[in-house]
């Protein structure tokens, strides 16, 4: 029979506590796990893997279409449209604007049938690779308000591939972070012992905790700061899996754009436990 | 005086938006106003120490509720909601909270017209006092949704405070990315000031959160923070503004104490002084 496959998602509620180092170390440490940027804003994992994209798709989402010789502007849209996305100036036909969520209410109550609807890009799926890597990158059009089809889209295509993954997750505890870590079988939260970092860390495990799904705890710069994530891990009934000092060739290196696992060996044995820990939570 | 508002973003998180927001509310000038639109992850509070002043409920979008004693399960709600909020388990239909985008679709469809919108509390906003000045912040329940209008919210109370008060300047400090939270906290503001690192992906962010600025019309300028972890980085970094044209303000070094300072919950203002004075001067000239 074959094996479920695995999928790990690494999240943190406070940006740059070191997700994508994280992730791209996760992928240089492990063999042959596959990896998916779902911080779709600020996608970062291809410059970490070096990884050149080999192919894109368009992520729709869809967008009305209003007929000019079928629409009596009656503004039955205008009223019915919870987002403000539809606008009747004066006696003008209803135009669509970016607060658009594309739910099809508008088409729905239009009396006339007027309203048809359309795809229109909101974001793109990078096929990325290196070396034997690969890499599922979303990243949403610079100007649209909503991550979440593209993050969706992103998964989905990932998850089709039945592989072994990795999944970089956007910051925050919001509706983006949600969607990312939902189909994951453990969540790994990197944070960093400051107050800063436990505040946040607090809120992203009340998500996780919420959402029942296992988790770790990575604490990193675990040096610059003493704050008790012990006693916080111990809250949500997790722990902390391991803690990496700051180091400047770290820093050096991720500024350059390489992996910290790829230049300090601590990192890569960290990951290699951390997987290990995932198996076992998924009982592998 | 018109209220200046001033917000900071970063596209990449953790450049060091809210030490630099907070240093600067310490060294102002002039009389400020101090708005946290990190809502997901509002932490300028840890460095002020507001003295509270009143906590409201933050509403957001009205949502789906079924009233399941009169659902039949007949599933059609689950076949138009585009969001997968809304599925028929045990014969009833569920509402996932997460998911729900309020557009009421489902409550159109129903046949027995068993769902209804209903108010749903997705955070909390707080007024206080700091020793720099009032200051507005808010807190979106973990997995909340609507945190673009949670941000406009903040800030227009911290508007409506500014222009009472007379204060001369917002400063806002502003959330990670590029989607709905930050598109709400730059739109309409007079200047955003972009708080990058001179790594790849500080540079890659940079240059996305540059673009969205543009679009939006808000004038944008960057603060090179950490910069002696990588002078090629900084180098790159300094490049990429002159290309652009973005005004490249300051280059702050990796210091340890501000770490520290920090860490103890205090404004590191002594440690960013220096530092920080070409942004003022800049500010004021807007």
């Amino acid at each position: 029979m074959p094996i479920k496959p695995l999928t790990v998602a690494i999240a943190s509620g406070k940006g740059g506590t070191g997700k994508s180092c994280v992730a791209a170390s996760l992928m240089v440490s492990v063999p042959g796990l596959m990896a998916v940027d779902a911080d779709v804003e600020e996608p970062n994992l291809s410059i970490l893997l070096g990884a050149e994209p080999y192919a894109s798709s368009l992520v729709e989402t869809l967008w009305p279409v209003i007929d000019s010789d079928k629409c009596d502007r009656c503004g039955e849209c205008v009223r019915a449209c919870r987002f403000g996305a539809l606008y009747m100036f004066g006696k003008a036909f209803p135009t669509p604007n970016d607060l658009c969520h594309g739910c099809g209410v508008c088409s729905m109550v239009c009396p006339g049938d007027a309203i048809s609807e359309t795809g229109r890009p909101v974001g793109e799926i990078r096929l990325c690779r290196a070396g034997g890597m690969t890499l599922f990158e979303g990243r949403l059009n610079v100007g649209m308000p909503n991550p979440i089809p593209v993050i969706k889209a992103t998964l989905d295509a990932a998850l089709a591939e039945g592989r072994d993954m990795v999944i970089d997750c956007p910051p925050g505890t919001s509706c983006p972070m949600v969607a990312a870590v939902r189909e994951a079988d453990m969540v790994v939260l990197v944070t960093e012992p400051t107050p800063f970092g436990i505040a946040d860390l607090d809120l992203a495990l009340q998500v996780v905790t919420d959402l029942k799904k296992p988790s770790v705890i990575v604490v990193n710069r675990a040096d610059l700061g003493d704050s008790d994530i012990d006693a916080l891990a111990g809250k949500y009934g997790t722990r902390v899996e391991v803690r990496l000092p700051f180091s400047r060739a770290v820093a050096e290196s991720y500024a350059r754009g390489k992996p910290p696992a790829s230049v300090d060996y601590q990192w890569k044995e960290a990951m290699i436990a951390i997987w290990e820990t995932a198996k076992k939570a998924a009982g592998r | 005086m018109k209220t200046k508002e001033v917000t900071i973003v970063s596209g990449k998180g953790g450049t060091g938006k809210t030490s630099i927001t907070a240093a600067l509310a310490a060294l102002s000038p002039l009389g400020i106003v101090l708005c946290d639109a990190d809502v997901d992850a509002p932490d300028l509070e840890i460095l002020l120490h507001p003295e509270p002043e009143g906590e409201f409920p933050f509403m957001g979008m009205l949502t789906a509720g079924v009233d399941t004693d009169r659902c039949t399960g007949c599933g059609k709600c689950e076949d138009v909601c585009r969001f997968g909020a809304i599925k028929v388990t045990g014969g009833k239909a569920r509402v996932d909270k997460n998911f729900c985008e309020g557009c009421s679709a489902c409550a159109l469809v129903c046949p027995v017209k068993c769902i209804a919108m209903e108010d749903t509390r997705q955070g909390t906003w707080f007024r206080g006092m700091t020793e720099h000045g009032p200051m507005v912040h808010a807190r979106l329940n973990p997995g909340g949704e609507n945190s673009g209008m949670l941000v406009q919210l903040v800030r227009k109370v911290a508007k409506e405070i500014a222009e009472s008060s007379g204060a001369g300047m917002i400063l806002t400090d502003g959330p990670p990315g590029i989607a709905c939270p930050a598109i709400s906290a730059i739109t309409g503001a007079d200047a955003a000031l972009i708080v990058t690192e001179p790594t790849m992906s500080g540079r890659h962010d940079m240059l996305r959160i540059a673009d969205l600025c543009r679009r939006f019309g808000t004038s944008a300028a960057v603060v090179l923070n950490k910069a002696d972890l990588s002078s090629e980085g900084s180098r790159k970094i300094e490049e990429a503004c002159r290309e652009n044209g973005l005004p490249f303000l300051a280059s702050i070094p990796f210091i340890l104490d501000v770490v520290h300072a920090v860490s103890q919950a205090r404004i590191p203002s002594k440690e960013l002084t220096t530092h920080l004075e070409p942004i003022w001067r800049y500010l004021q000239g807007m």
